[in-house]
């Protein structure tokens, strides 16, 4: 008897996840692992990884890719289905949360607030031009500070009164901090000062114009800075959760997405983790448009190509809607 | 004299028809890469808005190829456009090219000094001529703008997909060469017919999404990152708010229904903006109560960073979504906008519109 | 009584005397909004779209303050004050923007100031002010008669050498010998004069030693001396100052030995003029510091840069050094040239 499971795969310009569930949606295992600009890579070490912790008579059913390296990740990997972060993001939330009116999703370089009613996704927002309220922000600010990030949260509960902190723009308030800090604030003011610029800047971008209406679904690696949640809630007036696999519910969402496939899945199979693969880039020239077109190369093979916007390589249309 | 002008859609295409028509020696500007936004970007000021940078490099890359003469659209303001020749102009001086700059704009002080700025265009021509050459740029424009507006709409419907594409180049290029009124006949029957014969899906509903925003971003598929073609690949129709024989028509020329048009558009404005800021902003307004009242399934702005009519219209925009039920996306473009980026969002927002409309009802209304 | 709320922010430094003066003789009791602080800024900034610049969101918290003290809050819809020449495009949209940022705000009294098509536009005041205060139509004009001198007058008392709120509040500033370098500082009056976003600058001159010239202390013939240079008209009141100011003390004038300009992140005007300026000193190698101000409170940044300046400029004129001063300095982030 064999067990089927469904892969989610959500390829971040910062990080990496992975997501196994079973038939039932239960979680058999996750992975997250920094990209550290080599997408391949991590992903068949996330695969890898993932693999270990499947029961011996798994078969994989279903795989979707999400993330800004969705495409790469399908074709590597073989996917079922290749969604964008929103829907994934939303769908994992409605599954876990199905009361949740509002996420918010702190990433390394993106910011998004989706709202939600009746199961269906009513509006959402992403940040518009610069990093100044998202995850690379506290790290670039951590690192300046000599302290791991993950540490931030528990020094920024320890404030007294949090420093406030200026600057739309991320130069602009590091430029602050070094100022408030030669002046003589406290560290934990500071921090927590960090944070609240953090929740403001998000809220003035981000969230401009848009009614939030609790409960609060907080999720995205930023989410475990318990400074930053407690500053949401401040902020928002209502209480704000973080769910148990908020690191990679762009994943989930995916394998719940992935769940929905029929008839036998595509997946290129666990030998991928092992193969030789890489991905060049050229431009095309049949046209006035110059795009530059991807070849995915795997073991001497080409496989896909993608990057083309008359589908003329690709042979596949690896686009949500359908057609 | 050998003269140039900056990219902008199909305006170019409108330009070096005018200009070869005068008799004049053209240098096309170079196709926009990334090499030309960096070039842009690298000797523009930082704040300014992003069809300034692009100007500056397709000047510089015209000027490698040996224009000495800039030909280019103005303004009298607040948009900034009304004063870039004159930044522009130093630029290219303190960068070692002593271009001429020849400014088409509503004159500051009568028709006279309008024929005075072209008369160095316009050498050897009476004025019959340069009406008469004139007339068939804008011709030549309108009849590209026909084409890419039916591409538009049944981009979301084509069997097999890039052939819109394909139509869409042959017809910049044979509508694009065309040097006389027949010329153009005959381009226009040509990719007519190719139109006609374009294999559609039937039995589709496809979405439709209105576009908004400022001028250049709109109309530029090098900026916007073919954004018109994004949204048609991903099953919508789509209808753009401005097209370059628009704008010759509303701003160079007395066209009487410009002229209606755009009073329906300003009364639909009116109760959320009451006056022009500039450049395009209360159009961007009044367009979108017009899309929203037409029930169209969705509405984009696109505005390059920094950009203050668009910013006013930002500002506003969701008080027009509320009250319409309709969804509004605002893109900020900037040099460095990302695609995979605007695809998700791209993606994101046609899920949204999709799954909205699917539900209905209840679900629609805002702050419920 | 009807008690209307004047922001101390934007126009108010061009124009507070006018509107104090028009407001006494209709018998309406005038608030002004004390002096700019942090929290003007950060209520100010969730009322209005992020990309907006500093002195709008400014504003706003000026016009968030009054709210409760007062029947109407005066904000102009400011589109032109000269014909063939406007303001700035967030200016014209600054009250419907209010409207319709989905908060609760204050009713507005917001006459439309377009003399962008000849002087005649000036009825509109009338109009609006009459109907929203409840006065007759010759009775606003009346008092609008009456308090027009006002803006001539503010005028000749800026060239006096006084800062608006200077003049406006009957400051008398003694004229201490001994300050001999002249400098300019060049900016929107929103910008130069507000004590938060201006990180009080005049006064940190002045007490480095430095006598401030700014271009509202410039007369009228002067400012067109410098715009006869360019040769195509700006159409943008404040920017006419700035760059017609700059240009005089570039080519016309020579007491002035230093030239600050001040503009905010973001500002759209200053994008293209404070380039332009910059490329024009350049040429000349005339000493200039562009500082870009926005929402932040790092005053040894600023500091730093004013000393460094005003120094470089002094050594210059003490040892007449033809050195290149050539720093182009955002504050917070030193780059290159």
């Amino acid at each position: 008897m064999e067990t089927r499971v469904y892969l989610g795969v959500d390829v971040g310009s910062v990080s990496t996840k992975l997501v196994a569930i079973d038939s039932m949606g239960r979680v058999l295992g996750d992975c997250y692992l920094q990209t550290q600009g080599q997408p391949i890579r991590a992903i068949q070490k996330g695969l890898d990884e993932v693999r270990r912790v499947l029961p011996q008579n798994a078969t994989v059913a279903g795989v979707a890719t999400t993330g800004s390296g969705r495409v790469i990740a399908a074709a590597l990997l073989g996917a079922d289905i290749v969604k964008n972060e929103i829907t994934a993001h939303a769908t994992a939330t409605l599954r876990v949360l199905p009361a949740a009116r509002t996420i918010i999703e702190i990433g390394g370089q993106d910011s998004k607030l989706i709202l939600l009613n009746h199961g269906v996704v009513t509006d959402f927002a992403m940040n518009t031009v610069c990093a100044a309220g998202t995850g690379s922000f506290l790290d670039r600010q951590a690192h300046r500070l000599g302290l791991p990030v993950e540490d931030l949260g528990e020094l920024a509960l320890q404030a007294k009164k949090p420093t406030r902190i200026a600057g739309r723009c991320a130069v602009f308030a590091e430029s602050d901090m070094i100022h408030k800090q030669q002046s003589g604030h406290s560290l934990p003011d500071i921090v927590a000062g960090l944070c609240e610029a953090l929740v403001r800047n998000y809220m003035n971008n981000v969230g401009k114009g848009k009614t939030v209406k609790g409960p609060v679904s907080f999720q995205g690696g930023v989410a475990a800075n318990t400074g930053i949640r407690k500053a949401f809630e401040v902020a928002l007036e209502t209480p704000v959760v973080v769910p148990e696999h908020y690191r990679v519910m762009g994943a989930l969402g995916a394998a719940y997405l992935a769940a929905e496939t029929v008839g036998k899945s595509v997946f290129r199979g666990f030998g991928v983790v092992e193969a030789n693969c890489h991905a060049i880039s050229e431009p095309c020239l049949s046209c006035g448009n110059s795009c530059e077109v991807v070849r995915f190369v795997m073991e001497g093979r080409v496989l896909a190509h993608w990057g083309d916007r008359c589908g003329k390589y690709s042979n596949k249309q690896l686009s949500s809607a359908g057609s | 004299m050998r003269i140039t002008f900056p990219h902008m859609g199909t305006l170019s295409l409108a330009m070096q028809a005018l200009l070869e028509n005068l008799g004049l020696e053209v240098v096309m500007p170079p196709p926009i890469t990334s090499r030309t936004l960096s070039l842009g970007a690298k000797y523009s000021p930082e704040c300014v808005c992003l069809p300034f940078k692009v100007n500056i490099g397709n000047y510089i890359e015209a000027m490698e190829l040996g224009a000495d003469t800039v030909v280019m659209a103005g303004g009298i303001g607040p948009c900034r456009l009304g004063y870039y020749a004159e930044l522009q102009r130093e630029i290219l001086f303190d960068l070692g090219f002593n271009a001429k700059m020849i400014v088409l704009e509503p004159p500051q002080g009568g028709v006279t000094e309008l024929w005075g700025k072209i008369s160095s265009l316009t050498r050897g021509h009476n004025i019959l001529s340069v009406a008469r050459v004139f007339y068939f740029a804008w011709r030549l424009a309108k009849s590209l703008d026909n084409v890419e507006k039916t591409l538009h709409h049944v981009r979301a419907l084509e069997k097999t997909r890039g052939l819109c594409d394909i139509i869409w180049s042959d017809a910049q290029s044979t509508i694009g060469r065309a040097r006389t009124l027949r010329e153009l006949w005959a381009a226009e029957t040509r990719i007519k017919e190719r139109l006609a014969t374009l294999p559609l899906r039937t039995g589709g509903a496809p979405l439709r999404v209105g576009l908004v925003g400022e001028i250049y971003m709109l109309l530029e598929p090098k900026v916007n990152l073919g954004l018109a073609e994004r949204l048609g690949y991903l099953g919508v129709e789509v209808h753009r708010s401005m097209f370059v024989s628009d704008w010759v028509t509303h701003h160079l020329v007395p066209d009487p229904r410009a002229k209606i048009l755009a009073r329906k558009v300003k009364r639909a404005a009116k109760p959320y903006l009451r006056g022009h800021v500039g450049g395009h902003g209360l159009e961007t307004i009044g367009h979108s109560v017009l899309y929203a009242e037409e029930g169209m399934d969705g509405i984009i702005q696109v505005l390059p960073l920094t950009c203050m009519p668009e910013i006013v219209a930002q500002s506003i925009l969701p008080t027009v979504s509320q009250k319409y039920e309709v969804p509004i996306l605002t893109l900020v473009m900037d040099e460095h906008a990302g695609e995979t980026g605007l695809q998700t969002r791209l993606e994101a927002f046609v899920d949204m519109m999709r799954s909205r409309k699917k539900q209905g009802g209840s679900v629609l209304k805002y702050g419920n | 009584m009807v008690v209307v709320g004047v922001p101390r922010a934007l126009l108010y430094y061009v124009y507070f005397p006018f509107w104090r003066r028009f407001f006494s003789e209709l018998g309406v009791e005038v608030v002004l909004s004390a002096p700019t602080s942090e929290d003007f800024f950060i209520a100010g900034a969730k009322a209005v779209v992020d990309e907006v610049c500093a002195p709008v969101k400014i504003a706003m918290g000026h016009i968030l303050s009054l709210a409760p003290h007062v029947d109407y809050v005066l904000v102009p819809r400011f589109v032109s004050v000269e014909p063939r020449t406007y303001i700035c495009p967030k200016l014209m949209g600054l009250p419907d923007m209010i409207r319709h940022n989905g908060l609760k705000m204050p009713p507005l009294l917001a006459p439309d100031i377009d003399l962008s098509r000849g002087y005649l536009g000036l009825g509109q005041v009338l109009t609006e002010t009459s109907r929203v205060l409840g006065k007759g139509w010759w009775e606003s004009g009346r008092a609008f008669y009456r308090a027009l001198p006002e803006v001539s007058r503010t005028r000749r008392q800026l060239m006096t050498g006084l800062t608006p709120e200077e003049a406006f509040h009957g400051t008398l500033r003694l004229h201490q010998p001994g300050r001999r370098l002249r400098i300019a500082l060049l900016g929107h009056p929103y910008s130069i004069y507000d004590p938060l976003l201006s990180m009080n600058i005049i006064e940190r001159l002045r007490s480095l030693d430095v006598d401030v010239v700014t271009a509202e202390m410039l007369p009228d013939e002067h400012i067109a001396l410098g715009l006869a240079r360019l040769q195509k008209k700006l159409f943008w009141t404040l920017s006419k100052m700035v760059l017609g100011a700059g240009l005089y003390f570039l080519h016309h004038d020579s007491e002035v030995e230093g030239i600050i300009v001040m503009s905010s992140f973001g500002c759209g005007l200053e994008s293209l003029v404070g380039d332009m300026l910059e490329r024009f000193a350049r040429r000349q190698e005339f000493p200039m510091l562009h500082l870009t101000v926005d929402e932040h409170s790092a005053e040894a940044g600023l500091v730093t840069r004013l000393e460094a300046f005003v120094e470089t400029v002094r050594g210059r004129t003490s040892h007449a050094h033809h050195l290149s001063p050539y720093g182009n300095a955002e504050l917070g982030n030193a780059s290159a040239p």
